[in-house]
């Protein structure tokens, strides 16, 4: 998790395109929240989103948006013993990583707003546009990575 | 009792959620405690220098880019420079030609010559001045070293200019010492020297003479250089007389354009004598 930090906030994070960047930590998030649960999601946000508020220097904002957005995913969680099959597994894991990413982009444009955007240019810049960035790297990373592990 | 811990048991992710966001906001409400302050300002460090690296890294990946940037940006501001000092040159010229100008060429106009055509047999000169800034046929050419030659046609912005160095060309000259008369013309080969005719054997022209127009010209006021004397030689009836022009036709960039002329009632005469068109 904390190599995961490392990658979104000095490389990805850098992928930026009207304020807004992909996510790939929330991708993750999602994945543990809807693979494990969302005890755990939520546990695994919290943890990531202090790790990396020590290093933004917003500790606590992270935590709370790496908090929601693991609890936001776990709503999606399909148990083991559910045998679902791998296509509702992978619908499952699109839903549950784009609510925690909404959920997450639209925290994230109420609580830190550094260039004092009006909320209406915020919102839909971090909540449409992060978003669907960050479902083009989560389709990419599901589909090279997480796909192998959803399996096993 | 049971009951609530069924509750709790049933709903722990609930309160995993409200104890972390408890956690974050109390850590919200405290991040500007000294010992948070602390380690927000060490993570801030951590990041600031990871983020230097990085940012070294890709510098080094992007460099040939950023060389090739340069590179570009360094041919464009050459050429403003280029262009820059063409500009100043040319001020200079303007300038030079303006006050190096002797005193009868106060009124003159400045023209900048923007083609021309040397060659063993033609030469002739276009400068960027015509009808529309005054000039005319027939007016003085010169530079303030000399005579440069005269306008033989003009159009709306341009003229073309017969220059001294044409075999077409004639003018009539006087030598300033001895006051000897002759016609100046060019005969094809060096563009320095021109030739000083119909000066008879027994003129006491000598070498070294400074040779300027005279009244008889019919285009061109008296007094303006031509050149100098430097070689006599004595045929059966006249002389035959090498004159090293004033002007360096080689390196000619701006010429002055007299707007003096001699009295056309002088020079109708002269042309209904000879029925020709004069020197």
């Amino acid at each position: 998790m904390l190599l995961l930090v490392l990658v979104q906030h000095f490389f990805v994070s850098r992928l930026v395109i009207l304020h807004a960047s992909p996510d790939i930590l929330a991708i993750f998030i999602a994945f543990v929240s809807m693979s494990i649960g969302q005890r755990t999601g939520t546990t695994y946000g919290f943890a990531a989103g202090l790790i990396s508020g020590v290093l933004t220097g917003t500790v606590g904002m992270s935590a709370l948006i790496g908090t929601v957005e693991g609890f936001a995913a776990g709503f999606f969680h399909l148990p083991e013993e559910s045998h679902a099959t791998w296509i509702k597994k992978r619908r499952m894991f699109y839903i549950a990583a784009t609510v925690a990413l909404a959920s997450g982009n639209f925290l994230t444009a109420l609580l830190n707003n550094p260039l004092s955007l009006p909320l209406y240019v915020r919102l839909p810049e971090l909540v449409i546009l992060g978003t669907i960035m960050s479902m083009i790297l989560g389709t990419l990373t599901f589909h090279y990575v997480l796909r192998k592990l959803l399996r096993d | 009792m049971l009951s609530l811990f069924r509750f709790i048991a049933k709903h722990t992710a609930y309160l995993y959620f409200l104890l972390y966001c408890g956690i974050s906001i109390m850590l919200i409400q405290l991040q500007k405690k000294e010992t948070l302050d602390a380690i927000r300002q060490r993570g801030l460090a951590v990041n600031a220098s990871v983020a230097e690296r990085i940012s070294g890294f890709t510098g080094i990946l992007t460099l040939r880019q950023e060389n090739e940037h340069l590179l570009l940006q360094n041919a464009r501001l050459f050429s403003q420079v280029v262009h820059q000092q063409q500009e100043l040159r040319d001020a200079k010229a303007v300038q030079s030609a303006s006050t190096d100008a002797p005193a009868w060429a106060r009124q003159l106009k400045i023209a900048r010559i923007v083609d021309r055509r040397f060659s063993a047999t033609d030469n002739m000169l276009i400068i960027d001045a015509g009808a529309s800034q005054g000039i005319s046929r027939d007016m003085t050419i010169l530079t303030p070293d000399g005579l440069v030659g005269r306008v033989t046609d003009v159009s709306q912005n341009y003229a073309r200019i017969l220059p001294v160095i044409n075999k077409d060309f004639m003018v009539s000259v006087v030598s300033d010492s001895t006051r000897t008369l002759g016609i100046l013309s060019w005969q094809n080969g060096d563009e320095s020297i021109a030739h000083m005719e119909h000066v008879p054997v027994s003129s006491s022209l000598k070498v070294g003479e400074q040779v300027t127009t005279s009244d008889y010209s019919t285009f061109a006021i008296r007094g303006i250089p031509v050149g100098k004397v430097v070689r006599i030689s004595k045929d059966k009836l006249f002389c035959n007389i090498d004159i090293r022009l004033a002007v360096d036709f080689s390196s000619l960039s701006y010429v002055l354009i007299s707007p003096a002329k001699p009295s056309k009632e002088k020079v109708g005469l002269m042309g209904t004598e000879t029925g020709r068109k004069g020197p």
